[in-house]
């Protein structure tokens, strides 16, 4: 039975699944069902050690750079619409893989040309984030966000992070504006 | 507050500790006819009830939590109580829809505002044609209920198709016929209301000129009317009212006049009482009509007029029925089918007496398995058969 945590919660991955190795980050999001442009989100994790920054560029990974230098980390893909069912993205974590001066892995999602578009996470219905042990298939932790967020069009769903020998996931929920680029910035990308 | 395109606020944090506000909504859109309606969804965000629907020809929903109303300076909008508002309910939704041509582009500028129970403003969501492309129909804003707290959503968003659209996406179908606009509502000036079985009015001559054509109308509930491109939604309705009476005439002899076995009577001659044609669809709006020529009154000893259900679930408590009896000069009288039994497809609803010339109305609305059983319960001494229409 998968912990249901709130925002601001955080739940103990390595107690929940003892040995945890090999770990999906599972993101979804209801399609538009109205009429007007698609909301095209992405998904993108900032591999950060204990300043909150990317060690280097590389380990920013999004849409245009899908894998870790070290391979822990793979993006599986981008689902331009946010139709299907259960995860419209997902993030492969290979944890024993993991660098350790990585401390934290962020998950956010951008709305891909939001501003042109006029749109933000207020028009984004039912968004979770889920935590799958991919070994055995079992759903660990999931957060539903509250939509208390509204007109912003970055949001850090949730971290994962190291506790110890344990890692950790935080339900983080935060909303920033500015996008994709205000986010990078933040942990220390280089965008060009 | 000013409230932009996409954002989401908590009710509570606009209008502290009330449920109780109203919408105010003005849109200028030179050319354009802009429809308003409030839709009340389910938790699946359905339709599922369309009294739910709150517009013009529908201005309150069953539970008044939702009614029409324009705060003073707005062209249009909603009065709501979120504590009178039925349970069934977890979403409103506050739609514009173009009427003939137009996209929402076209429309100049517009806001919703939510005003508090004194009358200021707690929130505003402005909007312009810039925000919006072809549609024809929008959902301007939500209000629902997340996690047991009710939220505001200004939503912006709609449909190219227009409101065919917008009820689709609710889970409504659409009629693929249109039906025409309902008349305009009568308006009654004088009514008797029949409330209880055994309650009775009599009726006399005035100046001695007989009784005129007395009217018996059967009304129910069917889905209401919405006009133009709405058509109604399938599913509400289905349940096939029929009327029909029992007759005894002065001189001893009887009949039964219904549209089952086709015995619609006749006005001009015995047993001068005439049913209108059968309108099984239900899309008649004037209900079922029996006719009694009242010049032959005298002619007449008692009508006991009852309505059945010929085909279909007895479902009494959904229809609603009304039977409405209209005499020249009189006050109308008014009998509602109450006490359901669900069980029984046959309601004796009104029994007519002729009482020295005067009409003695007396309220029955009992219930019984078959006309037969009716005719055994009040010994009138038909001989039955099965019938066909």
């Amino acid at each position: 039975m998968a912990i249901t945590l709130q925002k601001g919660g955080n739940v103990n991955l390595s107690k929940e699944a003892p040995n945890l190795a090999h770990m999906l980050i599972g993101l979804g999001w209801d399609a538009r069902s109205t009429d007007g442009q698609d909301f095209d989100l992405d998904a993108s994790l900032f591999m950060v050690g204990a300043d909150n920054k990317v060690p280097n560029d590389a380990f920013f990974i999004f849409y245009n750079q899908p894998k870790s230098p070290d391979g822990s980390v793979e993006h599986t893909g981008d689902n331009l619409t946010g139709s299907g069912d259960g995860d419209d993205e997902a993030i492969k974590v290979d944890l024993k893989r993991a660098p350790p001066e990585i401390q934290k892995l962020v998950v956010a999602v951008t709305i891909h040309d939001a501003e042109a578009r006029k749109q933000n996470f207020g028009q984004v219905a039912n968004a979770f984030i889920r935590i799958v042990n991919m070994d055995n298939n079992v759903e660990i932790a999931r957060f539903d966000l509250s939509e208390d967020y509204s007109t912003e069009t970055a949001m850090i769903f949730g971290e994962v992070y190291r506790n110890g020998a344990d890692w950790k996931f935080r339900a983080v929920g935060q909303g920033f504006s500015g996008g994709l680029r205000a986010l990078a910035l933040q942990h220390g990308v280089h965008v060009g | 507050m000013d409230i932009r395109l996409g954002q989401r606020v908590k009710i509570a944090d606009l209008l502290p500790g009330a449920g109780k506000f109203s919408i105010g909504l003005k849109i200028d859109a030179p050319g354009l006819v802009i429809d308003l309606s409030c839709f009340g969804l389910d938790d699946q965000g359905k339709l599922s009830d369309d009294r739910y629907m709150t517009f013009y020809n529908q201005p309150t929903t069953p539970c008044g939590g939702v009614k029409l109303y324009t705060p003073p300076g707005d062209r249009a909008g909603f009065a709501v109580n979120l504590q009178k508002l039925s349970a069934g309910i977890a979403r409103l939704v506050i739609t514009a829809s173009i009427e003939g041509e137009g996209v929402m582009s076209k429309l100049q500028s517009g806001y919703l505002r939510l005003v508090d129970e004194a009358g200021h403003e707690a929130a505003r969501f402005s909007f312009s044609g810039a925000d919006f492309q072809a549609e024809r129909a929008l959902m301007l804003a939500e209000i629902y209920r997340k996690d047991g707290v009710w939220r505001l959503s200004a939503t912006g968003q709609g449909f190219n198709g227009g409101l065919d659209a917008l009820v689709r996406h609710f889970g409504g179908e659409v009629a693929p016929a249109a039906e025409p606009p309902p008349p305009p509502k009568t308006v009654s000036l004088s009514k008797i209301t029949l409330e209880k079985r055994g309650n009775t009015v009599s009726l006399e001559k005035k100046g001695g000129a007989d009784h005129g054509e007395i009217l018996i109308n059967l009304n129910w509930h069917r889905p209401p009317a919405k006009k133009g491109l709405f058509g109604g939604f399938s599913g509400g309705g289905g349940v096939d009212l029929d009327l029909g009476c029992l007759v005894t005439m002065r001189d001893g002899s009887k009949g039964c006049i219904q549209a089952l076995g086709n015995t619609f009577g006749a006005l001009n001659r015995p047993p001068f009482v005439q049913l209108d044609g059968d309108d099984r669809t239900g899309a008649s709006l004037g209900g079922e009509n029996l006719r009694i020529n009242g010049a032959h009154w005298d002619d007449l000893q008692r009508i006991l007029v009852y309505a059945f259900i010929y085909e279909g679930v007895p479902n009494w408590s959904s229809t609603d029925a009304v039977v409405i009896l209209r005499t020249p000069g009189q006050p109308e009288i008014e009998v509602r089918l109450d006490s359901h039994d669900d069980r029984r497809t046959c309601c004796a609803i009104a029994l007519l007496e002729n009482q020295g010339g005067s009409i003695k109305i007396g309220k029955e609305v009992v219930y019984f398995a078959s006309q037969r059983e009716m005719d055994q319960a009040y010994r009138w001494g038909l001989n039955w058969i099965e019938g066909n229409k």
